[in-house]
């Protein structure tokens, strides 16, 4: 597009890391039009900065992403390189969880002691990696609340239909959530 | 043309309009739409693209009458909330009341304007008994006004033009009182409607721009705070007198067919911009948020045996990207109930629209094309959409806060996803306020609202960078935290002893959340009465949202604290009074402060009678952190000790694996070796101190299967589990059987 602002990787980089400036901050923010070639080039400043090689499909998180990896499975994948499974389903799943049912385990994350949720109506979930232990997500929910997918991307229309670059494994099967076949499995019986 | 009959008597004919009725216009305009895709079928800008100067110069005199509106007409008469702060917005509408353009202010309320022209079209509103031009409409019912809560209170006015309605210029302000049986602007212990205070379906007030004598009456007699109501109702006039005079001076020069055919093409050119941006901005797929808030009604209801329950509300949202723009579904969503929490599909809209407007509309015109876009589902039946004509709208900003925040952080995950990061935050927050009703020591009475918190509350954190202390307000597009002393003037006997950022007050991760706000409010010589109750968007029985973003805890819901029969005078001769929340506490479990009723309130509290040297504390507008605590930077973790931000090394050290120690000028100097150490333990625990998914998701499950949970949550699944969308997501979760329901046996 005409006109449209070129911003570096470098500059990419910088909000990645946290160290961006204000100054250019406020230039982005004030952007009439997104650089459109903005999602490829932060892909690329994401993919030189992980251990591993799978495509980097998509950021879900920090430390998280939508992969294809080496057995052209879209898999959810931690930066230290643990792999959560098909991305169709709730990568929390997949995780460490550990629940703060208590107002002292609530303390430890609620300062000062009035603003710490009420135990019983509520409980803190926090999920881990297996691995590196990153801590991926909180949820403040009631107890007995099913864990919640938060995001569930439409991977071949955005890259087709958004991006223009559709990717080459594409299928309708692939905007579904899948996550019920890992409950049914654990339903009877199985811990994987 | 005139008939003469047969005394001789001139008759004015009535004339034979062939001016479509309201109704006829409301119908094409929905046709047409509908037929088309496009706005009243508009396909081509043809204005526009014919002569896009003289089109933008037609827009630009609209969007300079409703922004000269604001600037001119709270400085004529306004209240404080109004004129200092952004609890005011004017707009001008199509003559179905689709929004063309709005002023700064609480732009959001734009999503609502179709609803009561669309009541006056359906009862013919304009057939009998006719709508002139200058016509004046007071509205302030979320059924048949689609009004939030009837503490804001709508004005619209007529733009007629050869016997046809054109269009509508709208005031709106949020009062500082409208007569409910909780004196103050959000009545928090309402049961129904009939306890909502001043409830005005659309009718019209006064003519030709001038309100009728009456009006005033109710005003006086309606509500605590007249004066300052008065002063508004002649604001939100005053403002609309400038826009019909705007209008029909751009009738005059651009003519009555280039402003009806112009009207039409600048919604559907910001429609088009707007699906254009959600494109851009988002990552299609299905995005899911969740959120809750406590009722604590048992034992105050006692009068209203019907209401006299708990109720912990279940916000549930997801929002999806479609060819048309967004769907925003909020089904699994508690159902109404007798209390003051619920919504109409207006009031939803005004609050869903807030985030939508700030995401999408930020570079087009301000208009109903955002409407278009965003479209909504409110199940039947639900908080969002009751089956019940009578429910209490007069807090629903309580709860609906967070289904905004749950729209717009679909669009953080999105821009976050997309790579566009400098857009990425957490989208949480809440407020605080306070309201009630006195009498001095002279006799006079009088009731107020205190939302200067309303404001300006803390951003979330920044996926890049810590959020900021008072320079958000979701609910509104302009923060400022108000006057403070223009407010101390409208409440006789309350003052600010403290009036600060509240330390370690956040939701805490990588990046934290702007700290929340804390105020001491100290009464003085109250006179023969004063009472106060706290309105919240929020309180900290539950977080604002239900969900942290990157791994970061949300933001905590705000709190309040009595501290009534104080030893103030000992403690002012001393000059160590308290700041804030934290400072008083201190103080009490110090023994500096004795108070002989000391009470925290993490809910609604019920009316709060004060006397001479009582406190009432209030704590506010805290917001959610980002990503991972144990990533956040130990140099970020020493200036906010050192700063006073989170003073609290002890939590700090846990929270964020940090180890330092203080110099001999108290200054935290950080030992990088130890918090090495102390990170790798933290990580460790973490993997000791939790259970694999299967394992944790196998015993929680046992306790779903027993229905171990409070009555409170039981009854939030019962009404949640009676939407199919919820039960289905709730049965293929759980892997219960066919015939499991939370139903009372």
């Amino acid at each position: 597009m005409a006109g449209e602002a070129q911003i570096s990787k470098e500059l990419i980089g910088q909000l990645i890391e946290g160290t961006i400036d204000d100054d250019n901050t406020n230039r982005l923010q004030r952007l009439p039009r997104k650089d459109q070639d903005r999602f490829l080039n932060y892909v690329a400043v994401l993919q030189s900065r992980v251990s591993w090689t799978d495509q980097i499909l998509l950021r879900l998180g920090d430390r998280l992403y939508v992969v294809r990896n080496a057995a052209g499975q879209r898999t959810v994948k931690c930066d230290c390189g643990h792999e959560f499974g098909d991305y169709r389903q709730n990568w929390k799943l997949g995780c460490k969880v550990r629940v703060r049912r208590t107002l002292a385990e609530m303390r430890e994350v609620y300062d000062p002691a009035p603003a710490c949720p009420e135990p019983g109506w509520q409980e803190v979930r926090e999920f881990f990696c297996p691995t590196c232990a990153a801590q991926h997500s909180v949820e403040v929910v009631a107890p007995g609340y099913p864990v919640v997918f938060e995001m569930l991307p439409d991977l071949d229309k955005f890259y087709r239909d958004y991006l223009g670059q559709p990717l080459p494994d594409e299928s309708p099967d692939w905007y579904a959530d899948r996550t019920e076949a890992l409950t049914q499995r654990w339903a009877a019986g199985a811990t994987g | 043309m005139a008939v003469v009959n047969e005394r001789k008597q001139v008759i004015p004919a009535q004339p034979v309009s062939t001016a479509p009725t309201l109704r006829q216009q409301v119908s094409e305009r929905d046709r047409l739409t509908q037929e088309t895709g496009h706005y009243y079928g508009i396909t081509e800008l043809s204005l526009r693209d014919a002569d896009p100067i003289k089109y933008e110069r037609f827009y630009n005199k609209l969007h300079a009458a409703v922004l000269a509106a604001r600037e001119s007409a709270r400085f004529v008469a306004a209240s404080p909330g109004s004129r200092e702060m952004g609890e005011c917005l004017w707009g001008i509408t199509t003559p179905e009341g689709d929004t063309l353009a709005v002023s700064m202010g609480f732009l959001s309320h734009t999503a609502i304007f179709p609803v009561a022209i669309r009541y006056m079209a359906d009862n013919d509103y304009d057939v009998n008994d006719g709508i002139e031009d200058g016509d004046v409409y007071a509205v302030s019912d979320g059924k048949t006004g689609g009004v939030p809560h009837p503490g804001d209170f709508y004005s619209f006015t007529s733009i007629c033009h050869d016997g046809e309605v054109l269009g509508w210029a709208v005031g709106i302000n949020h009062l500082m009182e409208n007569g409910a049986p909780v004196a103050g602007s959000w009545a928090t212990f309402s049961v129904d409607t009939f306890m909502d205070g001043l409830v005005c379906p659309p009718m019209r007030t006064g003519r030709k721009l001038r309100q009728e004598s009456w009006w005033k009456a109710i005003w006086e007699r309606r509500t605590r705070a007249s004066t300052m109501n008065i002063l508004d109702d002649k604001m939100r006039l005053a403002g609309c007198a400038m826009i019909n005079n705007a209008a029909h001076e751009l009738l005059a020069e651009f003519g009555a067919a280039y402003y009806k055919r112009a009207i039409r093409e600048v919604i559907e050119e910001s429609r088009r911009m707007i699906v254009d941006n959600m494109r851009a901005l988002m990552v299609p797929g299905t995005y899911n948020g969740c959120a809750f808030r406590l009722v604590k009604y048992e034992g105050l209801q006692n009068v209203w045996s019907h209401a006299n329950k708990n109720t912990l509300i279940h916000v549930r949202a997801s929002v999806e990207p479609n060819e048309k723009g967004l769907m925003l579904d909020t089904e699994g969503s508690s159902r109404w109930g007798y209390h003051s929490y619920n919504a109409t599909p207006g009031g939803a809209d005004a609050a869903v629209f807030l985030g939508m407007i700030n995401s999408f509309a930020h570079n087009t015109k301000v208009t109903a094309g955002i409407e278009l876009a965003v479209q909504r589902h409110y199940a039947l039946g639900s908080i969002y959409n009751p089956d019940y004509e009578f429910t209490s709208n007069a807090n629903l900003w309580a709860q609906t806060v967070a289904l905004n925040s749950i729209g717009f952080n679909a669009v953080s995950r999105a821009t976050f996803a997309r790579g566009y990061m400098e857009e990425a935050f957490t989208v949480d927050g809440n407020w605080g306020a306070f309201q009630g009703a006195g009498t001095t020591a002279d006799g006079t009475s009088y009731g107020f609202t205190n939302f200067e918190w309303l404001g300006g509350t803390g951003r979330g954190a920044w996926c890049y960078k810590d959020g900021e202390p008072l320079v958000w307000a979701a609910w509104s597009q302009i923060a400022t935290i108000g006057d403070a002393e223009e407010f101390e003037a409208c409440v006789p006997p309350l003052f600010y002893l403290g009036r600060k950022l509240l330390p370690g007050y956040f939701g805490y991760g990588k990046y934290r959340g702007g700290p929340g706000n804390s105020a001491v409010h100290w009464c003085v010589e109250p006179g023969k009465h004063v009472a106060l109750t706290r309105p919240n968007g929020g309180l900290s029985c539950t977080t604002s949202v239900g969900l942290g973003m990157s791994g970061a805890y949300p933001g905590p819901g705000s709190f309040m604290i009595s501290a009534r029969g104080t030893n103030l005078p000992e403690l002012i001769a001393e000059g160590e009074t308290p700041r804030d929340a934290r400072e008083l506490m201190a103080q009490v479990d110090s023994g500096q402060l004795k108070v002989e009723s000391l009470e925290i309130w993490k809910t609604d509290c019920p009316e709060l009678a004060l006397h001479d040297h009582d406190l009432f504390v209030d704590a506010a507008g805290s917001s959610g952190g980002w990503g991972d605590p144990l990533d956040r930077n130990p140099a970020l973790v020493i200036q906010d000790l050192n700063d006073g931000v989170a003073p609290d090394y002890a939590f700090v050290s846990n929270m964020h694996g940090v180890v330092a120690t203080q110099n001999a000028t108290g200054d935290w100097v950080l030992d990088a070796a130890a918090t090495t150490a102390k990170r790798a333990a933290l990580r460790k625990a973490r993997l000791d101190d939790s259970l694999p998914a299967a394992d944790w998701w196998q015993q929680e499950r046992a306790k779903v299967l027993a229905k171990d949970v409070v009555p409170e949550v039981h009854e939030m699944y019962s009404q949640s589990l009676s939407f199919a969308k919820f039960d289905g997501e709730f049965r293929r979760f759980w892997q219960v059987p066919a015939d499991f329901s939370f139903s009372k046996e």
